[in-house]
């Protein structure tokens, strides 16, 4: 019943559902998209498959009418629309569940699939609504709670209440932005029959993912884009995995390779200067994060964490460095233990941390330049005085530390927030290598900086390897990690997937472990 | 040319200077407006208000009297917000600070001096009592102190009420407590030595936050929390430690107010002077300098109300005043933040 309507091979003549013709978007400096042609077909679950950054999320906006393309057209059952805002998509009939949810915590879920719906009785009552959102569920045959509040939902039970609300606006299309992310297997498998169900009535999927193996398993046709234009569109039959990896991760690499030590660098320890084992840790949702991990790092050594973000990269960078308790394993950190230990002994065993959020974990934005400059050395002299705080010596040392950063400071007492994103970054790069005579944990150092910040940046860590610390390096940039690392450890959903020698190392490689692929031979290669 | 107008990220202390200053004189001035429109002659009126406070020694010293209690309510205040927190419940720390005060004044037997130094240290433990649940509360399971402290000021203006008409009361005024027999001797007038001690100590408070590795701790846990725990700093126990300390400073308000002004305990002792101390604070930015002239400022407002009530104003009428002051001054701080640019086509 289901396989009725073949999705590639609909009758010649059939309009696409959704024909997305030179698509192009710029943003200040930026190809968001460009020159993008998608046809979804009805009938069809179509993937969009890329790296972060590589323009899925701005496509689907501008099909949802959250942006307007800066060229091209979006030709919908043949006829070109333009969206000037979301309500206008949802009239013709996309519909998109988010990543986050947009439901009201404390409404129920008769009460959220109502909201903001003309269809709505202008008078009425729970038990009416509540009556209507058992029809809705029974039409469309996805099983929701009508009356329970979705606070109390779990998520796979809350993405079907977002799923339900999209479909009864007559959502012929719906657009999933990697709905997976959040689900367990059991939960995917159930949305996996629903999609089926929904495109088995002549509708369309639009699935976006990072994932190989899910992407093959769901989807008809799956277009790749890569750094805002789209690569290639194949049948899913016609793929695997490695082929999509190549399609996804493959672009020209620019190698300059920055693994060189300088002359006087320090060489390689033989001993591990820190070494992670059997580490566990829970997420911000309590749930567990990073599973099992094992891994050492040398001093002088760059250890490159690749992975799509949001896969245990701020988990790790954060239990690295005491920020975040381990559930359970070890870190060693120059044969010493730290468990139980907080940030800032840490901070004191000689860690830097350069986070992820450097302007909501690494700033107090409303302070000064100076109190921000001095977090790290506060409390010893010459900025600590017993218990005093010398105001004359933490003015030095923030001039000392805008000095060592190259960032001309007009008055250290205004607050930090008002320098520019690549300042900031290079001042708590300076103010983290001041401490890091051990290890640096820099998660995503590069993230948000013009080419001359990048440069900057990736030199001041091969200046502290060079100057004999080990440096975990987190980033999505494959390019950054195969110039800078020694080692490439690939995170996907907490775990690692293997350890390579970045030495001839086979990019699809890395890019099928990114997709959740386990390295053959996984294991330790220290 | 087209104007367009523009919200910055921060504004500058002058410009924020500027607009308090322009949202007190407005509020003055609709003030005035009202009272003319109701038959007062506002000229007039503000003629007796300076001469009977400001130009009088009698005036000064009534304002002395309102001065200290304001002054360290609000300084109560301002230090909590140091570490992020708000404490509305310095009018329930007043009063258990009172209640405290005279408890000890009048039943543990002691020469005065003795007696006095119980007090102080009855007025601070009181404060820190009243504050400590809602401290907790924050500190542990993240509970809105808001609430919570606002909530306990019914109870110990309650509490002062039923013991200073109940069975403390004194046989002749049947509404308050007998005399409290300690008293902090008079430093200027009928001004008590509580004053210089009150500016003392906010200066020391604000050096010690400048100038002491805890309090640049405590500054930037107030500031981000999250950057504070990543810097190594022992966040919740800051919070703790400043929020009774915030708590012990408008108990020690209320002691002060026992020991030193009115001597003995009476039901609404505390004259709003813990919601009032609020204001106070806000109008200081969250200087602990910057209280001590807030603190003279609303002063001076409640002084003049005390006045006008002579002229047969209402209290309602001060009350009004003093809430457009805070009104506007919220706007102004917002306002603060906008700039009107003009864009060259």
């Amino acid at each position: 019943m289901q396989d009725e309507i073949p999705a590639a091979a609909s009758s010649p003549g059939t309009p696409p559902r959704v024909y997305l013709k030179g698509i192009a978007k710029y943003f200040p400096g930026v190809i968001a998209n460009e020159n993008v042609d998608i046809e979804v077909l009805p009938g069809e679950i179509h993937a969009l498959l890329g790296e972060n950054g590589a323009g899925k999320s701005t496509l689907m906006n501008i099909l949802t009418g959250i942006y307007q393309p800066d060229a091209g057209e979006i030709i919908i059952d043949g006829y070109a629309r333009q969206f000037a805002s979301p309500v206008q998509a949802i009239a013709a009939g996309i519909g998109m569940v988010h990543q986050h949810f947009k439901l009201v915590q404390a409404f129920t879920v008769a009460e959220n699939i109502h909201l903001g719906w003309d269809e709505t009785p202008k008078r009425t009552s729970a038990a009416v609504l509540e009556a209507r959102t058992a029809e809705l569920a029974k039409t469309f045959n996805l099983q929701v709670k009508p009356g329970a509040r979705v606070s109390e939902l779990s998520t796979g039970e809350q993405q079907r209440v977002e799923i339900l609300r999209v479909l009864s606006r007559r959502a012929k299309i719906l657009i999933l932005d990697e709905p997976t992310a959040v689900l367990t297997p059991a939960e995917a498998r159930e949305l996996f029959r629903a999609l089926r169900d929904f495109v088995s009535h002549g509708n369309s999927v639009i699935f976006i993912s990072h994932k190989l193996d899910e992407v093959l398993e769901i989807s008809d046709r799956i277009s790749i884009l890569r750094q805002g234009r789209k690569i290639a569109t194949e049948k899913a039959a016609d793929c695997n995995p490695r082929m999509l990896a190549k399609l996804m991760v493959g672009r020209d690499i620019v190698l300059d390779d920055m693994r060189e030590r300088a002359a006087n660098a320090k060489p390689m320890s033989a001993e591990p200067v820190l070494k992670v084992s059997g580490l566990s840790a829970l997420g911000d949702n309590g749930l567990t994060a990073l599973h099992d991990l094992n891994f050492s790092l040398r001093a002088g050594e760059i250890l490159g964490i690749a992975g799509v973000a949001g896969n245990g990269q701020r988990e790790l960078s954060q239990v690295l460095t005491g920020v975040r308790p381990a559930s359970t394993g070890d870190i060693m950190i120059a044969g010493k233990t730290m468990a139980g230990l907080k940030a800032g002994e840490f901070a004191a065993a000689g860690i830097g941390h350069i986070p992820e959020d450097r302007l909501h974990s690494g700033l107090a934005p409303a302070m000064s330049i100076t109190t921000n400059a001095v977090m790290r050395e506060y409390g010893k002299p010459p900025v600590a005085k017993g218990g005093f705080f010398s105001r004359e010596a933490a003015g030095k040392l923030a001039r000392e530390i805008a000095g060592a950063a190259d960032v001309a400071i007009p008055d250290f007492a205004m607050p930090i927030r008002n320098l520019s994103g690549g300042n900031q970054q290079r001042l708590v790069a300076r103010r983290e290598m001041r401490i890091a005579e051990r290890i640096l944990v820099a998660a995503y150092p590069s993230r948000g900086l013009d080419v001359g910040a990048i440069n900057t940046m990736l030199r001041y860590i091969v200046e502290l390897r060079d100057a004999g610390a080990g440096v975990v390096l987190i980033s999505e940039e494959l390019e950054e990690l195969l110039n800078l690392s020694d080692r490439i450890a690939v995170l996907y959903e907490g775990r690692i997937m293997g350890i390579l020698d970045n030495n001839n190392l086979d990019i699809d490689e890395i890019g099928l472990m990114m997709g959740g692929r386990a390295h053959v031979g996984a294991g330790e290669a220290a | 040319m087209a104007y367009r107008i523009q919200r910055l990220p921060s504004s500058t202390p002058l410009i924020a200077f500027a607009a308090r200053v322009i949202a007190v004189v407005l509020a003055l001035l609709v003030t005035a407006l009202i009272l003319a429109i109701s038959g007062h002659d506002p000229i007039d009126l503000a003629g007796q208000v300076l001469s009977s406070s400001l130009l009088d020694s009698f005036g000064l010293q009534d304002l002395g009297v309102i001065f200290i209690p304001l002054m360290l309510t609000g300084l109560s205040v301002a230090v909590a917000q140091q570490i992020g927190a708000w404490n509305i419940g310095a009018e329930g720390q007043f009063y258990a600070g009172a209640f405290a005060a005279t408890a000890i004044g009048l039943f543990i037997p002691a020469p005065d001096w003795l007696s006095l130094i119980l007090m102080v240290i009855g007025g601070f433990a009181a404060g820190a009592i009243w504050i400590l649940v809602p401290t907790l509360a924050k500190a542990y399971a993240d509970v809105s102190e808001l609430i919570s402290t606002l909530l306990l000021n019914f109870v110990a203006a309650l509490m002062v009420y039923y013991v200073a008409t109940g069975p403390w009361h004194d046989r002749m005024t049947n509404s308050s407590t007998p005399k409290v027999g300690a008293e902090i001797p008079e430093f200027w007038g009928a001004i008590h030595w509580g004053f210089p001690i009150a500016i003392v100590f906010a200066i020391v408070l604000a050096l010690v936050l400048s100038n002491t590795k805890w309090g640049y701790e405590v500054r930037l846990s107030g500031s981000n929390p999250s950057a504070a725990e990543y810097a190594g700093i022992p966040v919740r126990r800051h919070l703790i430690m400043v929020m009774l300390l915030s708590g012990a400073i408008a108990g020690f308000a209320g002691m002060l107010e026992v020991a030193g002004t009115v001597h003995r305990l009476q039901g609404g002792i505390s004259n709003n002077y813990g919601y009032i101390g609020i204001m106070v604070a806000v109008l200081a930015r969250g200087s602990l300098v910057g209280v001590i002239f807030a603190g003279a400022f609303m002063a001076f407002i409640q002084n003049s109300g005390i006045i006008l009530q002579t002229q047969g104003l209402t209290t309602s009428a001060v009350l009004a005043m003093t809430g457009l002051i805070l009104f506007l001054t919220a706007i102004g701080e917002e306002l603060s933040y906008y700039r009107i640019t003009r864009d060259k086509v």
